[in-house]
């Protein structure tokens, strides 16, 4: 493994010397387990000469095994050291803060069934926080909303859960079975602040404008009894999914009602993510164990599928 | 300036993106910078490279610019502008192709001066000139090919799920054309101080860096008719980049070079291409502060 390591940080490097600078050795016994590499698979993996190093049609046949390889062996290392550092191994997951109760619950029972030898440290994080931990290797595994920037790491298949609007009871469109966007006409919206998500934040505000919404003030605010607050006393709305919102259990709060939207517009859509080869089977009882758990508890759906594309000349790629 | 990377994290945070940035006042060294030295995948701006390559071939008598060459319908690299876009044969001069990479990062003619060229002269070049950390690993129709593979049946429209955006070895630096901020200012600044060339090259090459026909991104942080803007974009889905060098009237010059990736998948995101210009003057404004 140490030697295919060093084949492949010599091709991306295309430079002994900064391979091994990167792999924190010197650079002669990196050359000599290159070369043993290269006697024992009797083929030729790169063309030296005094000043550069180039990867031979062969070498390039055999890097992508070579780093399918290595994300194994990685892997199984991750598994490993889980086992090693606890007694029983550890997982280090975490869930966004908008996840209901019932499902972190269910969660939990599952993945205990599942992997009973490996123990669940949760922590809830948001996607900010989840991002910078992964990069960081201090967290294993998480629950991500879109969208972020995911750079550097494996995804699960993207998780939709629909959201619908928080009504006060008196309202006309309260009345709807399934309310459109612009039914909420002459509402005030009350949404978490744009720091938290800028991008899913103008997407939501955006969506609901090209769909006939433009409130006329947008409130920030996040907290359950707060967003009830002006919803109860400022003539506003806020859009929740249906699992989040319940501080009383559905349909028996006496003064807010939450209705689907019509046509589906809005979601929050999840991804389960971790580290680009660091996927072991903890971590994908872990997603399975998440898809599951919202699932039953959120109406979970799959995707909508993707919407026409049309690609500006300024995009500069063409598939 | 030492709040500088500060703000310039917020800008790209504000913007829904990732930011690298390095800007360095190509006379006095001056620099500053976010994730300078991180990897990066350069896409389009990697034509840069190429350009300088073809110049320097040029000047070592190995090509002649104005040597024509054909350009078939049937064998073109799939893009949205210039010889990838048009429907008939096409003859012109290396020089003239060379104009179309870069004014309009057309895929086809970049295809055609690296096969003339070869990835090993571009990447020869670019280690000559001391850019450590950057490297063409294919071509740019290789590049495609791959994008096209990783994004399955779906097609450009699956470009958009970012299960897919996360397998995409083209977006990857360590599986695809690679660099870093540092790293493409080094180079501007050579062009600009005719180090990569002669004189005669610098020129020709300032020029058609100058005729790029992008407003978005760079030149859009720079609303000064006074200013004077040359770049080169690079884009693939989640990508925007651009490096260029901003030219004020008091002889002020500063290479500056700006990578991102965006949280959100969509192809049109008009607020991730001006951050690249904002963030852009947010330093050179910081190198020109007394």
């Amino acid at each position: 493994m140490r030697h295919l390591e060093c084949f492949v940080a010599v091709a991306e490097e295309s430079h002994f010397g900064r391979a091994a600078e990167r792999l924190g050795m010197a650079q002669p016994p990196l050359s000599q387990r290159v070369q043993r590499l290269e006697r024992h698979l009797g083929v030729r993996l790169f063309e030296r000469t005094s000043r550069q190093v180039t990867i031979t049609k062969a070498g390039t046949l055999l890097l992508d095994e070579a780093r399918e390889l290595l994300a194994r062996s990685e892997a199984l290392l991750a598994t490993a050291r889980r086992i090693r550092d606890g007694e029983s191994g550890l997982l280090r997951a975490a869930l966004p803060p908008d996840v209901a109760g019932e499902t972190v619950a269910a969660l939990l029972a599952d993945f205990q069934q599942q992997h009973a030898g490996v123990e669940l440290e949760l922590r809830e994080l948001t996607t900010t926080q989840q991002l910078a931990q992964l990069a960081a290797h201090d967290l294993d595994v998480g629950l991500i909303h879109h969208p972020c920037d995911v750079t550097g790491l494996e995804l699960g298949p993207v998780l939709r859960r629909e959201v619908g609007v928080l009504l006060p009871r008196g309202a006309p469109a309260a009345a709807l079975p399934e309310v459109p966007l612009t039914a909420l006409t002459g509402y005030d919206l009350v949404l978490f602040h744009r720091s938290a998500a800028p991008a899913l934040h103008d997407d939501l505000l955006t969506t609901c404008a090209r769909d006939g919404y433009t409130p006329t003030a947008v409130r920030h605010g996040q907290g359950a009894s707060f967003v009830r607050g002006l919803i109860l006393s400022s003539h506003a709305v806020a859009f929740s999914p249906k699992d989040a919102h319940p501080v009383h259990p559905p349909g028996t709060d006496p003064d807010i009602v939450w209705r689907p939207l019509a046509g589906a517009p809005l979601a929050w859509r999840h991804s389960v993510a971790w580290p680009k080869g660091r996927g072991d089977t903890a971590v994908s009882t872990f997603a399975a164990a998440v898809t599951r758990a919202l699932r039953d508890t959120a109406a979970l759906t799959a995707d909508a599928p993707p919407r026409p594309l049309h690609l500006r000349p300024t995009a500069e790629y063409w598939l | 300036m030492t709040t500088t990377p500060i703000r310039l994290q917020e800008a790209f945070a504000e913007a829904g993106v990732t930011g690298r940035l390095h800007a360095v006042d190509i006379d006095t060294g001056a620099e500053v910078g976010v994730g300078a030295d991180q990897p990066v995948v350069t896409a389009s701006v990697h034509k840069l490279c190429v350009l300088v390559t073809l110049h320097e071939q040029a000047a070592a008598g190995r090509l002649d610019l104005t040597e024509q060459v054909e350009c078939p319908p049937g064998d073109r690299t799939s893009g949205p502008t210039g010889l990838s876009a048009m429907l008939d044969p096409v003859r012109m001069s290396l020089r003239d192709a060379a104009y179309l990479m870069m004014a309009v990062s057309d895929n086809t003619a970049a295809e055609l001066l690296l096969a003339r060229v070869g990835l090993d002269a571009v990447n020869a070049t670019t280690a000559r000139l001391g850019l450590g950390r950057t490297r063409a690993v294919h071509s740019f129709r290789e590049m495609f090919a791959s994008m096209r593979e990783d994004a399955g049946p779906g097609g450009a429209q699956a470009l958009t799920d970012p299960y897919v955006i996360a397998r995409l070895r083209a977006l990857d630096p360590a599986r695809t054309n690679h660099s870093t901020p540092r790293d493409m200012t080094r180079l501007l600044g050579a062009v600009w101080r005719d180090e990569a060339c002669t004189p005669e090259h610098g020129l020709a090459m300032r020029r058609v860096l100058g005729l790029q026909v992008w407003p978005h991104r760079l030149a859009a942080g720079f609303p000064f008719d006074d200013v004077h803007v040359a770049g080169k974009t690079g884009s693939l889905p989640t990508v925007r980049n651009e490096v260029g060098v901003v030219e004020y009237p008091d002889g002020g010059r500063y290479a500056v070079a700006v990578f991102t990736r965006a949280a959100r998948t969509a192809a049109t995101l008009p607020s991730a291409d001006s951050v690249i210009g904002t963030a852009a003057r947010m330093a050179v404004e910081a190198l020109r502060a007394p």
